[in-house]
């Protein structure tokens, strides 16, 4: 019985409404861990009506952080309303657009935001557990993660000429074809950021030999894994078919994007806004999976660019070849998926058609519905529009990457309170490592607005009979 | 004489979520009295120069490589929306380096972007933070009556500073 609610809310870091309700029984221990995502867009009703060229310039508007899979995701679902096939080129552009997003990402969150938990410490004082902290550890290694990040960033505003909204990417195509001068600006930049990559990677490696006990006790599980790949399971995060894996890695699935709805299904609990999508056949909780650059790595049997792979190799090495289910891999895993980004961006720009200027198919043969699937940055990006005649949006259904893990989240937030939570008494590093189980998948909740005050973090502690006994609050 | 500084004024929120972004509206109403309107379809991130020493800078959020720009003002106003937990209806407050942990992943405050200018490039502007009442934060393009007014006498309370 539980004697105790501890309440944590937000969870530092992460985008969006979210809070953590910790349970404590009559001994002072963990009896559940909740995450609560308190998420509401309403977005899929107030697209209702709007016509479906319009979608790739509004959906972006969900996200502040990941904008581009949002706008990428849509112009795909667009092609598909529209039954329209891009011709190569603009679908070179638009994974390009995509590696610019997946590099300023992963970047970020790794040397800014996840890094210094684990290159600092879950326990050091967090005056200094920060990328200031990390700055004075290793002032060279930060300057050169800004710089990746801006890197990134860079692609973004080059190959769409916008650095936030881009409207580059229409149903057919692309608007703007790429330059050899810019072509030639992305690519001064690649060795540099691509030994940065590497640095991070040898950092990680180095990081999780020391921490190996810490790491197999950490929120470790077994689920099912999802992901988009290749026609040969290679990793692939704008094209191919969605290969669902089981926790052994057999395969469950691989099917066209567009017949999603056949194999996911979305579970509802009462405490949570946020869904719970879960493999049909073997039903919730069996059948749920993780997303992400965890579920991407155990769903994939290989990496396309040389490098990456090399690193894949070893990751996968680890534990005997079996898919990681370790939710602090999830780091490691995003350095790679860092990399093979980084390479990719050099292999789309290698190739002859990248400068073309054919750019946008017209022909058009409008279909009443269409799926566009995206691996965004925190896992697999579902758009699906239904439309009239008339290419008015009639109705849409989308899978955000954060709902995917929702029950992993969940169950990562629980499993670390009950490991590293002893007695009523938490400590500040105690707290932060059941705020690192959320951290480490990304999350990407309702993200749009962020005003001064919107979220101070606050702790509640209340006893058996739902009195308010201690609050904690830690002002943004 | 003495040498003019350079000056820069940061606003920040998302101008599709309302009073959100109440900073766009400010420094759209700045830029308007330089003679240099700003169109709300061109909203772009980055560096506008109304002057050879005044420059606006916006996005939906702050940046890391914001503080690179930093490091090149002796100035910055950063402008945002703040809700119902701060009393003042328009609160001015000096603002020191200090990292602080966000409640979100990919979220600096303008303190922590202080910060990381002083640490990375030994330098930061003197710096204020204007934040303004949001008071609905719905999707909207407009500001609600009573941000929309207080986003007005903001822009008077920064060009009193810039003159």
């Amino acid at each position: 019985m539980a004697t105790q609610k501890i309440t944590i809310e937000p969870v530092t870091r992460i985008e969006g409404h979210a809070k953590i309700t910790i349970n404590l029984n009559e001994a002072g221990r963990v009896d559940h861990a909740y995450l609560h995502i308190n998420e509401f867009r309403g977005f899929e009703k107030f697209c209702e009506g709007r016509m479906v060229f319009e979608m790739p310039y509004i959906t972006p508007r969900i996200c502040g952080i990941c904008p581009v899979s949002h706008h990428l995701a849509s112009a795909k679902a667009g092609d598909a309303v529209l039954g329209v096939t891009p011709p190569r080129p603009a679908s070179l552009l638009r994974e390009l657009l995509h590696m610019g997003q997946i590099v300023q990402s992963h970047g970020m969150h790794f040397f800014e935001l996840g890094g210094p938990d684990l290159l600092l410490g879950f326990d050091a004082d967090p005056a200094i557990r920060n990328v200031v902290g990390l700055i004075q550890a290793n002032p060279e290694l930060t300057l050169k993660a800004v710089t990746l990040r801006k890197w990134g960033q860079e692609i973004i505003h080059i190959v769409s000429g916008r650095r936030i909204h881009p409207t580059f990417a229409v149903p057919g195509g692309v608007n703007k074809a790429l330059c050899k001068e810019d072509r030639d600006l992305i690519l001064s930049g690649l060795d540099t950021n691509i030994q940065t990559i590497k640095t991070g990677i040898d950092i990680f490696r180095s990081w999780a030999v020391t921490n190996k006990a810490d790491i197999d006790k950490f929120a470790v599980f077994p689920t099912g894994y999802m992901g988009l790949v290749t026609p040969d399971n290679g990793l692939e995060l704008y094209n191919g078919n969605i290969r669902m894996v089981d926790s052994s890695g057999k395969q469950l699935e691989c099917f066209p994007a567009k017949d999603y709805l056949t194999y996911i299904s979305e579970h509802v609990e009462n405490w949570s806004y946020l869904k719970f999508p879960y493999y049909k056949k073997m039903g919730y909780p069996a059948g749920v999976y993780r997303v992400g650059p965890l579920g991407r790595l155990n769903t994939a049997e290989k990496i396309d660019t040389p490098l990456a792979d090399e690193e894949y190799k070893r990751y996968r090495s680890m534990y005997g070849g079996k898919p990681i289910e370790n939710t602090l891999h999830y780091h490691y895993a995003r350095l790679i998926e860092t990399l093979f980004a980084a390479e990719r961006v050099h292999m789309l720009l290698d190739d002859p058609d990248i400068l073309s200027t054919d750019i946008l198919n017209t022909h058009q043969n409008p279909q009443p519905e269409g799926v566009g699937v995206i691996e965004a940055p925190r896992g697999t990006l579902i758009h699906h529009y239904w439309a009239n005649e008339n290419g008015q949006i009639t109705k849409l259904n989308l899978i955000v990457s954060t709902g995917h893990n929702n029950w992993a989240m969940c169950n990562a937030v629980d499993s670390v309170a009950k490991t590293y939570i002893t007695g009523p008494e938490i400590t500040e590093g105690q707290l932060n490592r059941v705020e690192a189980a959320v951290r480490a998948h990304d999350p990407c909740l309702s993200c749009s607005t962020h005003a001064i005050g919107q979220m101070p973090m606050v702790v509640d502690v209340m006893d058996a009979k739902g009195n308010l006994i201690k609050e904690i609050r830690r002002n943004a | 004489m003495r040498k003019k500084e350079k000056i820069i004024i940061l606003g920040f929120g998302n101008p599709d979520r309302g009073d959100d972004g109440v900073a766009w509206h400010v420094l759209a109403g700045i830029a308007k009295r330089f003679g240099q309107p700003l169109a709300y379809e061109g909203i772009e991130s980055g560096l506008v120069n109304l002057s050879k020493d005044i420059h606006l800078w916006f996005n939906l959020q702050l940046i890391p490589e914001v503080a690179e720009e930093l490091a090149a003002y002796q100035q910055a106003i950063f402008i945002d929306a703040h809700t119902a937990e701060i009393k003042e209806e328009i609160k001015i407050s000096p603002i020191e380096p200090e990292f602080q942990n966000s409640p979100f992943t990919h979220h600096l405050t303008a303190a922590s972007c202080l910060s990381l200018s002083k640490t990375l490039y030994g330098k930061y502007p003197k710096s204020i933070l204007v934040s303004i009442r949001g008071y609905d934060f719905s999707f909207s393009h407009d500001l609600s009556q009573k941000t929309k007014g207080l986003a007005e006498k903001a822009i008077e309370m920064i060009m009193k500073r810039l003159n």
